[in-house]
C-alpha cells in the first residue's frame, strides 16, 4: 500500500504547522502530511498526482485558494478537498458547496474531530483516471 | 216738408191722409231701430267701462300686492340667512313660493348635478318624492337653465318644450305637475355670477292667466336669493368635507411618518448592532486561527506528557479555558447572524411592495414618482423578511436623499439562471434618477462609517451589505454622476 499524501494550504503558518503536526501524530505513518508553501505549489503537486487530500483555508483577502479549488474541480475532480477555515460565513459555505467541496470545517476545531473527517475523506478518495487534460 | 199740391193735381183727401200716416209710421220704425242700436251701443260701452274699471281697480290695488310680496321676500331672505343646509333651503323655497304667487299649483326646484351633467329634481311643493332627471340639452331644461333671467312660458312655446320630454319623464312629470299639462309656467335660473346652480319652476295648472309678466322680477329675486343661499351652503359643505379630508390626510400622514420614523430608528439601531456584529465577526475570524493553534498545540503537548505529570491539571485548565474562549467567540459571531429558524422561503416582490408602502408618503412628499417592473412568479429566496425589508428601506431612503428636487424611483426584479460558479438567483435593481455618486466614493460605499452625507452615520449601506452577505447574496452599485444610481442585489433562490 503506497503512502497517502495530505497537503495543507493555509496563509496562517502557525495554524498550518499545528494542523500538519497534529494530523501527522494522529494518522501516524499511514500518511504523509505536508504544508504547501503557496496555493500555486499545491496546484503543481495536484497536477503531478501527488496529493490524496487537500486541506485548504480560503482567505477572504486573497482569491488564490478559491481559484485553486475551482481549478481542482475542473481538472482534478477526483482529488478530495477539505476546507478548514477561520473565516466561516454562510456565503463561503455556500460558495464552497457550489464548487463541489465535500468537506467543510470551521476553526477552532479539535484535532480529534478533524482527524475523523480526514479519515473519512481519505476513505472516500479514489484514485481514478478522471484526469482532465489541461487546456493550452 | 211736403209741398202743397196744385189745383190741377188735386187728389181725394182720404188718399192723401193714408199716405201721410204711412210715412209717419215708417219714420217711427226707423227711430225705434236707431234707439235700439243706441241702447245696444250704450250697453257695450257700459260693459267696457266695467272692464276698465275692473282693470283700473286691479292696477290701483297692485302697489299693495307688491308691498306684500316684498315683505314675503324679506321674510324668506331672513330665513335663508340662518339656514345652512341645502335640503332645508330647497324645502323653504318650494313652500314659500305659494305666498309670493297665490294659486300656483306646483313648484319644482331642480339642481345641477355637476358629476353627471344633468338637472335633478330636489324639491316639490306637494312634497312628493320624485326622481325626475332632466338633461340640460332638453328644451325645457335648456331654456330655463341657460336663460339670463326669469321667463313666463305659455301657449305654443310651452307646449313645444313639454313635448321635448321623454315618455318616461312625462309619466314622472305628470305626478308633480298635476294637473298635466300646465297652461303656463314661470321659470327662473338659479345662478351666482356665471355659475348655474339649477332652476326654479312654477306651474299654473289650468288657469291660463294666473301668471303675469309683472311676476317676473319677483321670481327672479327669489331665485337669486335662493341661489346665493344654496351656493353658500354648498361651499360650506364643501369646506367641511375638505376640512374632514384634510384632517384624515394629516392623520394618515402623521401615521405614515411615525411608521417611517420607527422604521428609520430600527434601521439605525440595526445598523449599529450590525456594525458591532461585523466588528465582532471580523475579530472572531482573526482569533479563530490563533485559538485553533493554541488549543491543538496543548493537545499535542498533552500527548507527549506522562500520565502522572504534575503539569497535567494545569494543561487541562488551559485547554478548558481555550475551549471557553472558542465558545464565546462562536456565540459572539452568531449573535448577529440570522438563525436558520428565522430564514424562510420569502417572496422578494412582496417585501419590496411592503417597503414601498412604508415610504409612499415620504416619496410623495419629496415629489418622487415610483415605477416598478416586478417579474411575476418570482422564485422564493431563503431569507429573513425583516432584514430584507431593512435593506430595501435603506436603499429607498438613500435614493430619496439623492433626489432633493424630486425624480423617479424604479424597481425591477428578475431571475438569473445558474452558472458554473453560482446557483440560480433573484436579481433586484433599485434605480434612482438622482445626483449619482462620485467615482472616488464607490469603492468605499459599503465600508462601515463611510458616508458622504453631513448627517449620515455611514452604517446603512454597510449593514445592507452585511445582511445580503449573510443571505449568501451579493450587492453592488452602478452610478453615473448627474444621471442616477442603481443598486443591484442578488439572492440565491430556493433550490428544488
Amino acid at each position: 500500500m503506497s503512502l497517502r499524501h495530505i497537503e495543507i494550504v493555509d496563509s496562517d503558518p502557525t495554524a498550518a504547522l499545528v494542523t500538519q503536526r497534529g494530523l501527522q501524530v494522529l494518522l501516524d505513518t499511514e500518511v504523509e502530511v505536508t504544508v504547501a508553501p503557496s496555493p500555486d505549489a499545491a496546484w503543481l503537486d495536484c497536477l503531478k498526482e501527488e496529493v490524496d487530500l487537500l486541506i485548504i483555508d480560503p482567505n477572504p483577502q486573497s482569491r488564490a485558494a478559491t481559484s485553486l479549488v475551482k481549478a481542482l474541480r475542473a481538472y482534478r475532480p477526483h482529488v478530495p478537498v477539505l476546507v478548514l477555515t477561520a473565516y466561516d460565513t454562510p456565503r463561503l459555505r455556500a460558495q464552497m458547496q457550489t464548487l463541489g467541496v465535500q468537506h467543510y470545517l470551521a476553526k477552532p476545531i479539535d484535532l480529534l474531530d478533524l482527524n475523523e473527517v480526514v479519515r473519512t475523506a481519505l476513505k472516500t478518495a479514489t484514485h481514478t483516471d478522471m484526469m482532465v487534460p489541461l487546456k493550452h | 216738408m211736403p209741398k202743397p199740391s196744385s189745383v190741377h193735381n188735386r187728389r181725394p183727401l182720404r188718399t192723401n191722409h193714408g199716405r201721410h200716416q204711412s210715412r209717419i209710421h215708417s219714420r217711427l220704425m226707423e227711430l225705434q231701430a236707431q234707439l235700439a242700436a243706441a241702447q245696444q251701443r250704450e250697453a257695450a260701452a257700459l260693459d267696457r267701462i266695467a272692464v276698465l274699471e275692473s282693470r283700473l281697480s286691479t292696477l290701483q290695488s297692485a302697489p299693495d300686492g307688491d308691498r306684500e310680496r316684498l315683505d314675503t321676500l324679506l321674510a324668506i331672505c331672513s330665513a335663508l340667512l340662518v339656514i345652512h343646509d341645502v335640503e332645508a333651503i330647497l324645502q323653504l323655497i318650494s313652500r314659500e313660493v305659494a305666498r309670493l304667487f297665490p294659486g300656483t299649483r306646483s313648484t319644482l326646484v331642480f339642481l345641477v348635478d355637476p358629476d353627471r351633467q344633468q338637472l335633478a329634481l330636489r324639491a316639490t311643493s306637494n312634497g312628493q318624492p320624485c326622481d325626475l332627471i332632466l338633461h340640460p340639452d332638453q328644451g325645457l331644461a335648456r331654456r330655463s337653465l341657460l336663460s339670463p333671467r326669469a321667463m313666463l312660458l305659455t301657449g305654443r312655446d310651452l307646449q313645444t318644450d313639454l313635448q321635448s320630454l321623454l315618455t318616461s319623464q312625462i309619466e314622472q312629470t305628470s305626478v308633480v305637475f298635476a294637473p298635466w299639462p300646465p297652461t303656463s309656467m314661470l321659470l327662473a335660473p338659479l345662478r351666482v355670477e356665471a355659475q348655474r346652480l339649477g332652476v326654479l319652476m312654477l306651474c299654473s295648472g289650468s288657469q291660463t292667466d294666473l301668471f303675469h309678466p309683472r311676476d317676473l322680477p319677483f321670481i327672479q329675486t327669489l331665485a337669486d336669493l335662493s341661489a346665493v343661499a344654496i351656493s353658500e351652503a354648498q361651499q360650506r359643505e364643501r369646506a367641511t368635507n375638505l376640512q374632514h379630508d384634510l384632517a384624515q390626510i394629516q392623520s394618515l400622514h402623521a401615521e405614515a411618518q411615525a411608521r417611517l420614523s420607527t422604521a428609520q430608528a430600527q434601521l439605525l439601531q440595526s445598523a449599529k448592532l450590525a456594525a458591532v456584529g461585523e466588528l465582532a465577526a471580523s475579530v472572531a475570524h482573526e482569533i479563530n486561527n490563533p485559538l485553533y493553534a493554541a488549543r491543538n498545540s496543548l493537545y499535542l503537548v498533552e500527548q507527549d506528557m506522562p500520565p502522572d505529570a504534575t503539569q497535567r491539571p494545569f494543561l487541562e485548565i488551559a485547554q478548558n479555558e481555550l475551549g471557553r474562549i472558542a465558545r464565546i467567540i462562536t456565540r459572539m459571531r452568531d449573535f448577529y447572524r440570522p438563525t436558520r429558524a428565522e430564514l424562510t422561503p420569502t417572496n422578494v416582490n412582496k417585501i419590496l411592495i411592503e417597503t414601498v408602502e412604508l415610504v409612499q408618503t415620504h416619496l410623495r412628499h419629496n415629489r418622487i414618482s415610483i415605477t416598478s417592473d416586478l417579474t411575476a412568479d418570482l422564485p422564493h429566496s431563503i431569507a429573513h423578511a425583516d432584514q430584507l425589508r431593512q435593506v430595501f428601506l435603506n436603499l429607498m431612503l438613500n435614493a430619496c436623499d439623492a433626489m432633493p428636487d424630486g425624480g423617479c424611483l424604479h424597481l425591477t426584479t428578475g431571475v438569473l439562471p445558474p452558472t458554473n460558479d453560482r446557483a440560480a438567483c433573484v436579481i433586484i435593481r433599485i434605480t434612482d434618477t438622482g445626483t449619482g455618486i462620485a467615482p472616488e466614493h464607490l469603492p468605499h460605499l459599503f465600508e462601515p462609517f463611510y458616508t458622504t452625507k453631513p448627517q449620515g452615520t455611514g452604517l446603512g449601506l454597510a449593514i445592507s451589505a452585511h445582511i445580503i452577505s449573510q443571505h449568501d447574496g451579493q450587492i453592488s452599485v452602478e452610478s453615473t454622476p448627474g444621471a442616477g444610481t442603481t443598486f443591484v442585489i442578488t439572492l440565491p433562490v430556493v433550490s428544488s
